[in-house]
């Protein structure tokens, strides 16, 4: 990713905002962007979800392949996770093998999922030691005014919930919907003019400081954290953004089992 | 555990490894340091300010951090795979984070301060060896900086939150949530988490970090009295 230039203007004027509570786009501090998800709309994929979060668009697809299971887990199959951002998706992305910010988005969504444990890689088994599910999400972007981090976990999510295991196209049995046991949800929270505020867009990230990715489970139990980018920050303010999220983690998980049931 | 509240390795809830530091084992560079943390043992060098290379890093306003964390091919049971993973290049990524979070990185605008994290023996917990090494060797190369980042982690395993997970409570445990912190202040500059902790667990697993921290926060302050002498 190309390094942005970061106008001190735009520092300023962030600064001066938190300091009267005030955003760029005039949201309250943990209020998130307006919020479109589809899923089921990739007609190729076997489980697939569109995120819009304000300008920020992202999609997730869910693919399956059959794998041999590893030795020391015979009746496992597995979960792969990887995030592509590829240049259309704003002025500083670069073409060219994965950025190490891609890589980081990626493995952050994978371990909210896998950590939750909502999916069970012992109910992909085919035959024992021979063949089982190997299940791929892709995390796909196509325009990022910030935030991705949420839209892609909210589209890994929903897709999954959503996906048939191709059985048939694979000769091995009838086709059935994947179990998902759970529904980790992330919320993400950036330093903006000194203070964390939600769903931060591109300019609050480009004129912000550090940000923390929670991922909560259906118990309000914690499955995965990331701090990332420069910035120090302290207990009380890590805990301020903890309560925060438990209630928007309940939030946005109802809204996907809204639409799962809608479907 | 066992009924007295001991663990296999004879270790209570909350007690680390053996934490051993000392600076200046790599003789050509700015700064260095060695650190075994249980079996883990893990070397950091530092190099610079110097040059930032290529121009395209280079920032105008302040200096940039280029760390990499690497594991090497014999450090674990089964042999490595040289080169760079996508694993090492999130450890590198977050330590790096972490770094430039205390380092007075505006005091040399368009250069690079190298730091280089090479993990020769790997027990589970290396990427906090690296980060606390790395603090010691930036300390150890004159850098400035606001305070030293102290990296810990505690676990769960077997439903009981630990102090700071060995290889077998860390492949057969529940969580994990390592913590960079600054002993001066208390606040932080690393996290990451993954697994299952209620939020009750989780609040005794940062305890356990926030006062191991300051724990190895002194042996990093006496291996650096050890090179210079003096109160540091």
């Amino acid at each position: 990713m190309a390094i942005p230039i970061i106008p001190s203007l735009l520092r300023d004027n962030l600064e001066a905002l938190a300091a009267d509570d005030q955003r760029l786009d005039g949201r309250s501090r943990f209020a998130g962007r307006e919020l479109e998800i589809e899923v089921g709309c990739l007609a190729n994929a076997e489980g697939s979800c569109r995120v819009r979060m304000g300008d920020t668009i992202v999609f997730a697809g869910v693919k399956f392949q059959i794998m041999t299971p590893y030795p020391d887990r015979p009746t496992q199959g597995g979960l792969m996770t990887s995030a592509e951002i590829r240049p259309v998706c704003g002025p500083n992305w670069e073409p060219g093998p994965p950025s190490e910010a891609s890589i980081e988005m990626g493995r952050v969504v994978d371990r909210g999922i896998r950590e939750s444990g909502c999916i069970d890689t012992s109910e992909l088994c085919i035959l024992p030691g021979e063949k089982a599910w190997q299940v791929i999400l892709d995390l796909f972007a196509i325009s990022d005014d910030g935030n991705m981090f949420d839209a892609f976990a909210l589209a890994a999510i929903a897709a999954l919930r959503t996906a048939t295991v191709p059985a048939e196209r694979f000769d091995v049995g009838e086709d059935y919907k994947l179990p998902v046991a759970g529904t980790p949800i992330m919320c993400s929270y950036q330093k903006v003019g000194g203070r964390f505020v939600f769903d931060a867009t591109k300019r609050e990230e480009l004129g912000g400081d550090e940000r923390i990715h929670i991922t909560l489970g259906n118990e309000g139990h914690v499955h995965s954290l990331q701090k990332g980018l420069r910035g120090v920050f302290t207990a009380d303010e890590f805990n301020e953004i903890m309560d925060a999220a438990q209630s928007r983690c309940a939030e946005l998980r109802d809204i996907v089992h809204n639409l799962e049931e809608s479907q | 555990m066992d009924e007295n509240g001991i663990r296999e390795d004879g270790r209570k809830a909350d007690e680390m490894r053996p934490v051993e530091i000392e600076c200046g084992v790599v003789p050509v560079a700015d700064g260095s340091a060695y650190i075994k943390w249980g079996k883990n043992e893990a070397i950091a060098a530092v190099y610079g300010p110097m040059e930032c290379h290529p121009r395209k890093v280079q920032r105008q306003d302040r200096a940039i951090l280029d760390v990499r964390y690497n594991m090497a091919p014999f450090s674990t049971t089964d042999r490595i795979r040289p080169g760079f993973n996508r694993r090492s290049r999130e450890i590198s990524k977050v330590t790096r984070d972490a770094l430039e979070s205390v380092v007075d990185l505006e005091l040399y605008p368009r250069s690079k301060v190298r730091v280089e994290i090479e993990i020769i023996c790997a027990e589970a917990g290396t990427r906090c060896c690296g980060i606390t090494a790395a603090s010691v060797a930036l300390a150890d190369a004159g850098i400035p900086m606001s305070d030293m980042v102290v990296s810990v982690a505690a676990g769960k395993c077997n439903g009981i939150v630990l102090m700071d997970l060995n290889k077998p409570e860390d492949n057969y445990g529940e969580a994990d949530l390592p913590m960079g912190i600054l002993p001066m202040t208390d606040e932080l500059v690393f996290l990451q988490m993954d697994g299952d902790l209620s939020m009750d667990e989780f609040k005794i697993a940062w305890d356990y970090n926030i006062k191991a921290a300051h724990d190895v926060h002194k042996i990093m302050i006496e291996a650096l009295q050890k090179r210079y002498g003096g109160d540091v």
